[in-house]
Formats: structure tokens, sequence, C-alpha cells
């Protein structure tokens, strides 16, 4: 009785350390110094986990970076594209902030808040070498998307708009199950932002190209609690930061420069204000 | 004195009455819930569509996957839980095989398996063939079909083993052949020990499709993750989901309420109200059986009928060949799956299962970032840690509830009841996905790792299974023990002490351990909320290397078959211990 009456009060132990209180996110951050953001353990090449079993990736990269200017500790928690805005609309949240390839949306941005834009990507298909001469060839195919995501929603619409009445788009669960899907064959294309499908192309090299043109415009924004606003000048000062003095060039070069696996051009410049 | 106005009826009434007072004062005026609920979300039409019409597509589709997996789940247990009644070894091996093999993997793995592993066995031609049939729905439906005829297999051996001897011998020796025995003595008494736990698989068969979401189908939890991840309405969502499961399972938990009561032996100046319904509803089938009597009759054979003719004997003779040649048949297919087997494990990577076997046993430990779970455990250890941690948990809430279940007292009983019964009525996904997203954050207001969410939520989940267990045995205890404390002055609680529990413990034993099996297997289901377990550990390595899928299933099947079946060997070990008399008959 002794044993369990100790193993219980040890639990109960456990579980009190780590009960998170309520709070605005600002104060809460600086007076634990550890900061928990949501990523995709799924999202190559921007969260990802590697051949070391280590988790990587842009958008790990940019945490990693945030956490260390604002004298913090990262406490990664994984997040798919169900679960990426949930977490940080309850109160309190359960991360801190979220970076998972997330679209800044305005619809989203009712439910919670968003930093300023730090990627800048646009949804496209991929597709087997040759298979698509045209866009138009895309209408009659089978497509797969991923759930949870704007991107099985601009996908069935664009089929639509390409004069297939009844798409046939398929949700799967995350990153993973999509390229599956593409690669043995249940589906003919699959969709969604850019420089994902170039993450996972570059693991078969030379087998799947991205066709078409972009079909919409997905600014990634750091998904932030509502109605927090020193939390959210926090993080917008320091992506500005972090861009001002050219680390955020060294991570995207890490990751998209012309030599890593991802290749991917910088278009646009992220938001400053002087 | 106190205790005596609790045992009045109208007194337990009231105190049920003011708990719930309570709770809905609580929740209502003190309880911050911090949400606003929008019910609306599943009326209107929103942006990304009808929310409404796609829940009644996903509960049209988990229909769809439960009857279908239904019928093929109790074919092959039909089938396969004869065959483990042949005397005919090869058949026997073969179905012991089915039977342990899909018994002890998780049904997640399965799916997987059959997803993403099978496909690439097959030539380019037919696989494309394969996914324009909407492949991914079938490999759900036969997937679950598969993994609960296993189950059902297994009931109906032990069914039809459970027979006592006496009662076989007593039949052979009043001269019955043995299609009159089969049908007169053997199935009407196996029946009723078959048919209420076959029925519990059914009602877990439709708990299981909700893992079909997990390969793209888009059936009732696939939908409810759909509606949460467009509109951010999580607690709409689980709510309207949960209910939907909670009415279908009380739906079939009543057919087999009703069917139980059909199959019980009861005196006929007692029979209940309820009884005569079931009567009225299987007289189609009673009429049935009692005209095939006729039939039977009709075709009976005198003595003398049995002596042989020569056409009769050659026709025999046949019979007999052909039966050898189909044993010959069947034992060279199996040769061939066995040759196929052996070969494919003769050209798996093994390099690949090398490099990756650490990985998948504990994950990164000890090299992961301290904000990690344990430094970064995952893998088969974190799978065994969390069933271990969870069957210790919800041993406690199965003893406190099963104690409180059988109680008189209605004031323990009811509270108790409805925790079994709602648990039991939700699948374990939605159960973790309700503990991780929804009740520790707004209720009790912790924010724990996905780990401990998946631990706290399986606890409770195991709970109610384990207290209907140790109602179970509780109830096997005889009566007049109970009396007899009564009388020697023990109270109720050194009662269940001193004498109950003990006993009903040490008969519960097998079933604990075979609770620790099932609690090990799930902790699969944490894959969802992204728990590094070893079904995780597993899709991670596979999402990494992408072309062994093969390789890494079957190891991660033969990792959590070699741990169930060794465990489920000693749960054996124990119910032979506990009850030596069994017998084999032989088909």
């Amino acid at each position: 009785m002794r044993v369990l009456k100790i193993t219980a009060m040890a639990a109960l132990l456990v579980m009190a350390a780590s009960v998170a209180f309520a709070g605005p996110t600002y104060d809460r951050v600086m007076s634990t110094k550890v900061i928990k953001a949501g990523l995709s353990n799924q999202g190559i090449p921007f969260g990802f986990i590697n051949d070391k079993n280590e988790w990587v990736g842009f958008d790990v990269d940019m945490a990693t970076e945030i956490a260390k200017r604002l004298g913090c500790k990262l406490e990664k928690v994984v997040v798919n594209n169900n679960t990426r805005i949930s977490f940080v609309q309850t109160n309190p949240p359960k991360v801190d902030m979220v970076l998972s390839n997330m679209t800044h949306k305005r619809v989203r941005d009712e439910k919670i808040d968003f930093s300023i834009t730090y990627f800048f990507d646009g949804q496209k298909f991929l597709a087997k070498k040759g298979t698509v001469k045209d866009a138009k060839d895309l209408a009659n195919m089978k497509v797969g998307s991923m759930q949870g995501t704007t991107s099985i929603v601009n996908a069935t619409a664009y089929l639509k708009e390409l004069g297939n009445a009844n798409p046939q788009v398929t949700g799967y669960d995350g990153e993973v199950a999509m390229f599956e899907a593409l690669r043995s064959g249940r589906v003919q294309a699959i969709t969604t932002d850019s420089t994902i499908l170039l993450g996972y192309a570059a693991k078969v090299p030379g087998q799947f190209e991205l066709v078409g043109d972009f079909i919409s415009d997905e600014p990634y924004g750091i998904g932030l609690p509502q109605d927090d606003s020193a939390w959210r000048d926090t993080i917008n000062f320091t992506i500005q930061d972090i861009w001002k003095d050219g680390t955020y060039l060294k991570i995207y070069d890490k990751w998209f420069g012309a030599n890593s696996q991802y290749p991917f051009p910088l278009t646009s410049k992220i938001e400053m204000w002087p | 004195m106190f205790k005596r106005y609790l045992e009045k009826i109208w007194v337990q009434n009231l105190a049920l009455l003011a708990l719930t007072g309570l709770v809905v004062y609580y929740f209502a005026f003190i309880f911050e819930f911090k949400y606003d609920f929008d019910w609306a979300v599943f009326v209107v039409e929103g942006q990304y569509g009808h929310m409404g019409h796609l829940m009644l597509n996903g509960i049209n589709t988990t229909l769809t996957i439960t009857l279908y997996s239904a019928a093929i789940a109790l074919a092959m247990g039909t089938i396969f839980g004869l065959a483990r009644l042949s005397s005919f070894k090869p058949v026997y091996w073969f179905a012991t095989c089915y039977v342990e093999l899909f018994r002890n993997t998780p049904l997640l793995i399965q799916l997987f398996f059959w997803n993403f592993a099978l496909p690439y066995a097959f030539p380019e031609e037919i696989r494309f063939k394969l996914f324009d049939m909407n492949f991914e729905f079938w490999c759900a439906t036969v997937g679950c079909g598969i993994f609960t005829g296993a189950f059902m297999a297994e009931i109906i051996r032990a069914g039809i083993q459970s027979i006592p001897k006496g009662l076989l011998e007593a039949a052979y020796s009043s001269g019955l052949t043995f299609p009159q025995t089969l049908r007169k003595v053997i199935l009407p008494l196996a029946f009723r020990e078959i048919i209420p736990p076959l029925g519990s698989e059914f009602l877990n068969n439709m708990k299981n499709t909700s893992l079909a979401m997990t390969i793209g189908v888009s059936e009732l939890c696939w939908s409810m993750t759909e509606v949460y991840s467009l509109t951010y309405r999580t607690f709409e969502a689980f709510s309207v989901a949960t209910l939907v499961y909670l009415a279908l399972s009380l739906s079939i938990a009543g057919i087999l309420y009703i069917v139980n009561e059909r199959l019980k032996i009861m005196p006929r100046d007692r029979i209940t109200p309820l009884r005569r319904v079931a009567d009225i509803l299987f007289w189609p089938l009673d009429f049935l059986g009692r005209k095939l009597e006729y039939v039977f009759w009709y075709f009976r054979k005198s003595p003398d009928q049995r002596t042989v003719s020569p056409f009769k004997q050659f026709l025999n003779r046949l019979g007999k060949d052909l039966t050898k040649a189909l044993k010959f048949l069947f034992v060279a297919a199996i040769a061939y799956i066995l040759y196929m087997v052996v070969m494919a494990l003769f050209h798996f990577n093994w390099e690949i299962i090398g490099a990756n076997f650490k990985t998948l046993l504990i994950w990164r430990f000890p090299e992961g970032d301290e904000t990690e779970f344990c430094f970064g455990l995952g893998g088969l250890a974190s799978s065994l840690l969390m069933a271990a941690i969870s069957i210790a948990g919800s041993f406690l809430i199965g003893l406190a509830v099963g104690m409180g279940r059988t109680s008189k007292n209605r004031v323990f009983r009811i509270p108790c009841l409805l925790y079994i019964e709602l648990i039991r009525g939700v699948p374990l996904i939605l159960v973790i996905l309700w503990f991780y997203q929804a009740i520790l954050e707004f209720v009790f207001k912790v924010d724990v790792q996905a780990f401990w969410a998946a631990t706290i939520a399986m606890t409770f989940f195991f709970g109610a299974y384990i207290a209907e267990t140790v109602r179970g045995g509780i109830e096997n205890i005889p009566a007049g023990q109970v009396e007899a404390a009564k009388a020697s002055g023990l109270t109720y609680l050194q009662t269940m002490r001193k004498i109950i529990l003990p006993q009903a413990l040490k008969q519960m034993l097998p079933a604990l351990v075979g609770m620790f099996i099932a609690a090990f297997k799930d902790t699969s289901l944490a894959y969802i909320i992204g728990v590094m377990e070893l079904t995780r550990a597993a899709y991670a390595i596979n999402n990494r290397i992408m072309i062994y899928p093969f390789e890494i299933y079957t190891t991660v099947a033969v990792l959590y078959f070699v741990f169930s079946y060794f465990m489920s060997l000693y749960a054996k070990r124990l119910e032979r211990k506990l009850s030596p008399e069994t017998i084999r008959i032989e088909m």
C-alpha cells in the first residue's frame, strides 16, 4: 500500500511540474524562459526528422533562432495540419507560437493572430515527369492533397475551373501519406505548397516535376495566440531583426539556396518597420 | 442511523439528484469555460462547404465499413475457428498462425501494412487497377474484418471446446451419431457460450473502424477531424462524433441484450416481458429450426442402412481419396506460401533493419533535448512504459469503479455504470483526442506532454474495461460467502478486502494480463497525437527512407508480436493453473 501511495504522489508531482499557468503569453514566456513552439514533423523541408533522427527544417531553425534571441529554451511540440490552429487557440495556449508552413488567411486570423509574413510560397501541382504537358491535363486526373489544409479546397476549386465538374481530390493524413499516394500511383498528381512538393520530390530525384502555374499565393505567418499584442510585437521585431542582420538569408540558403537540396529562389522581402 | 437512511431508495435518488445538481452548478456557474460554443457550424453552409453533410457522409462510410467488415469477420472467424479444431495438423497450424498473428499485432500496424506495403508486392499494372477500385476503403474494410475475424475464431473455438467431456460421452453412449451430437448437444451449448462475446466483438469492430481515418478513408473520425481543422470548432466536432459513436454502440448493445435474453434458460413461469419481445423477434428463426427438424427426421438413417453396399463403398473410397488429394493440395499451397515468405525474407534489406533497430527500440534516448519526453525516449520502450503506467493506473480505477458497479447502493452504482458505458461506447482514438485536445486543457486546466496525455487517456479508457472484469470477478463469488461474512460481523469494506477481492483478483489475473496486452497494442493509437511510440517511430523512419516499407512494417509487427505473444502465453499458463480441466474436441 505504501509503495502505491508513494507512486501516486510521484505521479502527481510529475503532473504538477508540467502544469502551465494562465496569463498573457509574453509575461509567461519571460518568466519561465521556455518557448513552446508547435512544429510539423512531416513537412520537408520546413520541419521533418532527418537521417540522424533529429528534428530539423527551416521552421525549426527559425523557431530556434527566435528562442535564442529572446534568451529562452525552445520546447518543440508536434502539430499537424489539424491541430496547428487549435493549439494556439486554447486558453492558456498549448504552444506559444506555431511555425508549421501555415498560410496566413483571413479566416484563420479570425481565430488566432499571425506574425508578419516570414516565408513566401504558392500552391502548385507535382506529377510524374512527362505525364502533364499542359495544365488542362490535370482536370481529369485523380489528385491527392492533405486533410485540414486549404490546399485541398483550392485544388478542388481549380480543377472545377479547368472544366471538371466533379473533381476527384483525396485528402490524405499528412505530407507522407500524400506523397506515398503519388509514388505508388494511387493518384496521378498531388498539390500543396510548392516548397513541400520540392522537398518530397527531392527524395527520389528525377522522377517527379512541378507542373502548371502557382494556383494561389501562400504567405506563411507564425501562428500566435489571439489578442496578445505584447507577444505579437516581440515575435515581429525578432523576425525583422533576424532578417536585418542576414541570419534569415543564411537559414534560407541552408534550406532553399541554389546549392541546397530544395532550390527555391527568394523573391520577396520581409516587411520592415523603421 | 445514517447507514439505514442510505439504504432507502428515495434517499439514494435524492443524493443522485443532488450530485447531478452540483455538477451542473459547477460547470454552469463556477467553472470558467473560456470557449464559446457555436453549434450552427453543422447546419449552415460555410466557406469550405456544409459541415453537417460532411459528418453525415462520415457516418454513412462508418456504417458501410462496419457492416462489410463484420460479415467478413464472421466468415473468417467461423472458418478459422473450426479449422483450429481440425485433427489434420497443417490446417490446425495454419489457423493457429492466422489467429495468433493477427491477435497479437495492433490493427493500426496491420492497416499500414495493407495500405503502404502490400501494393508493392504486385506488378505495376495490377497495382494501378487496385488503386482504381477505391483501394483505401477496401483496405480498411478487409483489414478490420481480418483483425476481428481472428478474435472471433478464438471465441468460436473456445465455445465449442467448452462442452464438458461427460456430456459428449453421454451423447455417444446413448447412440447419437456425431452429426446428431453436434446438432443436439454441442451447438446449442456452444452458442450460449459463443454469442455474448461474439456480440461484443461486433461492437469492438464498429469502434475499430475509426482507425480507417489514418489511411485516408473519409469515415466519421476523419470527418470530425476535417470539421475541426476547417472550422476550428474542436468541442462541437468531438461532441457530435462522440454522440454518434455512443448511439451506434448503444444500439448494437441493445440488440445484443435482446439476443442474450433469448439465449437465457428460464423456467416457464418466470419469463420476463423482454424475453417475450425477444421470442417474437426470433420467431422466424425458431420456425425455420422446427421445420428443419422434420427435414432431418425425413433423412434419418436406420441402423441397418449403415451396412455398406459396394456402390456406397466405392463412393466412400472416392470421397476419401478426394479428401487426401485436397489435403495434399493444401499442404502444397502452404509450402508454396512458406517458400514465398522465406524468399521475401531472404531478399529483405537487412541493413536497413539493422541500422534502424535501435531507433525503433528507444528512438533517440538519451540524446534528445531536455524538453522532449524523457530525453527523447520513444519506440518500443515508450510503448511498454505507456502500457505499464496506464494499466497500473487503470487497475486502481477499475477496482474502485468495479466495486461501485456491484454495490447495491444507487449513489455508487449509477455513476459507475455511466462511466463504464460511456467510455466503452467510444473508440479509444476519440478518447485520446478528447483528453489531449479538450478535457485536460479546458476542464482540468493542465497542459501536459502528448505522452502523458495519451497515458492518462488510456488509463481512463482501460479503467472502464478493468471495472467490468472486476465486476465479473466479484459476481462469480458465491453469495453464501458474502452472507457468511455479514453474519460474522464484517463490514462491507472488510468483506471486500478480506474475502471477495483476494479470490476475485486471483481469478481475474489472466484477464488482467490480457488487458495489458491490449493496452500495449493500443499504445499504437498514441500515434495520432504524435507521441513517438513504436508505430510513430516506424512511420517516421518509413517517411525518411520511403522505399523499404515492407522491411520496416514487418520489423515493427514482429516486435509487437513477440511481446504480445509471450505475454499471452503467460496468461494462458496462468489460466490453466487456475482451471486445469479442459478437453479438446476434434472435428
